[in-house]
């Protein structure tokens, strides 16, 4: 379905965009100004018009499979990928991690899945070079082409995390929820900013990249920067290198390494952190490093982005417009008007009575580390499957023994019972995890502290971990 | 395994230290082994994160900042040796 290529005549005043029905189709990109500037790739300005022009050349380039996994790691190329997969009606499938082993095992449930890459070949299934297609295929004509209508229902794109049965869940994302989640954040964020830059650390694969590095740039009148710069001295050069003040889409753990490099930074016009809560100290830090404000996103798989705190004022967590809590037995439950479905919730919230909540507690099986998220079962699971591998588990140790880092953001360590030498055990463990969840250390022993019923309570594994520890 | 110049065991010492890497001596650390690749047997298997602590404790201890937009970057954190050598350019 394609609508006009010509722009509203209101179109840049983004707090004229309607709020989104899920029954009606969704412009790619809102609000549409041909001329403005979309993205800065490579040093080159690309606008909207470009970006279709480009679109069209790699759509055209795609065959006519179902599914493809989007493994692209410039930001412009992964872009595209996905939005001529959107437009295809094709969905993008987004994997928990890069392993060959974990790629080609998705695969099998989605026939015909291919790849989309720009660097290096990812693993052995059919792939294309989106890089290479752009630049050897010449445009057909210097028109235009109009603006897409995409079906809000349509599903765009299938986002793996790891379960806690040891195969990643699916969790189906339509087209019209990312686009709303957009509009949201950007009226949250950026209300009073004109066309910021986004720039991120974080990868556009996960959700929180996602959302924020993608679906802020075509639905909430944002510009992408497709580097991601990483070292505290990229950074720096790049946000140097702007012209406009920038909002910076980061992690905890980039802006704690951003800090201690203690360099000159330029001013920005926010900065946006997720994947683990912020410590207050930190956000302050790092208001003062960037003079700018500092706003954490919370959100959870099914629901994506769903409330917003400045962190420096207050640790109450402001849901975005249109979504509602309910706290029920089981725990609380987000509805709002652009998901399909309710969201269970995971984490302990409290509710407050000006409808603002704080976090009481995380999900204690699932982990963060470097803005990526993992089971503890699902990767006990892992090392269970290891040929010589009798006993095993992972957890995170006990807080005492993690000096550096807050305990949302701590490595976990592993017990195993195995003949195996250590170093064998994370050599298998890492053909089907990925690094940052890699336990460190491993420590090998004799049995692992079960109880009666076979189940192993933290406090036993903390104990144990602890004598471990006193014994070195 | 080759043998270490003294450079390298200090910058072993560092990694060890920045990366909490508690069960290590400097002089176990394969001076040519993939620092990253934790399917090679003799990698120490460090990710992303291990990098942003080492880049600070580098830039603290020798004051020479790492950047990532360099296209020679896989091969300077290839190894200690290679990591070791670069600094010592940096620092020159």
């Amino acid at each position: 379905m394609l609508a006009s290529g010509s722009a509203c005549p209101d179109s840049s005043d983004l707090s004229a965009l309607p709020a989104l029905a899920l029954n009606a189709p969704v412009a790619l990109i809102a609000p549409y100004v041909p001329q403005q500037t979309l993205v800065i790739h490579k040093e080159r300005q690309i606008c909207q018009a470009e970006f279709l022009r480009d679109l069209q050349i790699v759509s055209a380039g795609l065959p006519d499979a179902n599914f493809a996994l989007n493994l692209c790691e410039d930001r412009y190329y992964f872009l595209l990928g996905f939005c001529a997969l959107l437009v295809k009606g094709a969905i993008n499938l987004l994997p928990p991690n890069r392993q060959p082993l974990t790629l080609t095992e998705l695969a099998q449930d989605y026939p015909g899945c291919y790849c989309l890459f720009d660097k290096d070949q990812p693993c052995d299934l059919p792939s294309i070079n989106l890089a290479e297609l752009l630049s050897n295929t010449a445009p057909e004509t210097t028109d235009t082409p109009a603006l897409p209508l995409i079906p809000a229902q349509q599903i765009a794109a299938i986002a793996f995390t790891s379960g806690s049965t040891g195969k990643p869940q699916a969790n189906a994302k339509c087209w019209g929820t990312l686009a709303a989640t957009a509009r949201l954040l950007g009226q949250r964020l950026g209300a009073d900013l004109i066309a910021p830059t986004i720039v991120g650390t974080v990868p556009p694969q996960h959700m929180y990249g996602l959302e924020t590095t993608l679906f802020m740039v075509l639905q909430a009148g944002m510009v992408m920067h497709s580097d991601k710069p990483f070292f505290p001295a990229d950074v720096q050069q790049l946000l140097q290198q702007l012209s406009s003040k920038a909002i910076l889409v980061t992690t905890p753990i980039h802006l704690r390494a951003l800090i201690n490099a203690d360099l000159p930074m330029p001013p920005l016009a926010g900065i946006i952190s997720a994947t683990a809560p912020l410590d207050p100290s930190l956000a302050q830090a790092a208001e003062q490093c960037f003079q700018a404000p500092l706003w954490e996103i919370y959100g959870c798989t099914e629901a994506g982005s769903m409330a917003t705190r400045r962190s420096t004022q207050t640790a109450a967590w402001q849901l975005l417009d249109g979504f509602q809590l309910t706290l029920t037995d089981t725990g609380a439950c987000a509805s709002a008007p652009h998901l399909q479905v309710d969201a269970p919730i995971q984490d302990q919230l409290e509710l407050q009575d000006d409808g603002r909540f704080l976090l009481c507690g995380r999900n204690a099986d699932m982990i963060n580390v470097a803005g990526k998220r993992a089971s503890l079962a699902n990767l006990t699971l892992q090392l269970l499957r290891i040929d010589g591998v009798q006993d095993g588990v992972i957890f995170l140790p006990p807080p005492s023994s993690q000096a550096s880092n807050s305990q949302q953001e701590a490595r976990p360590v592993a017990l195993v019972v195995s003949e195996l030498p250590e170093k064998t055990i994370l050599t298998a463990l890492a053909q089907r995890v990925d690094a940052p969840f890699l336990p460190r250390p491993l420590r090998k022993v004799t049995a692992l502290p079960r109880n009666e019923t076979g189940k192993l309570t933290a406090a036993a594994l903390h104990q144990l971990w602890n004598q471990l520890h006193e014994q070195r | 395994m080759s043998s270490h110049t003294q450079e390298e065991l200090e910058l072993a010492a560092l990694l060890i230290e920045a990366l909490d890497l508690e069960d290590l001596e400097p002089a176990d650390i394969n001076p040519e082994a993939p620092l990253f690749d934790a399917s090679h047997s003799e990698s120490l298997g460090l990710d992303s994160i291990d990098a942003l602590e080492i880049s600070l404790a580098i830039a603290k201890h020798y004051k020479v900042q790492l950047k990532a937009d360099d296209e020679n970057n896989k091969a300077i954190f290839h190894s200690l040796r290679s990591l070791s050598s670069y600094i010592n350019v940096q620092r020159a």
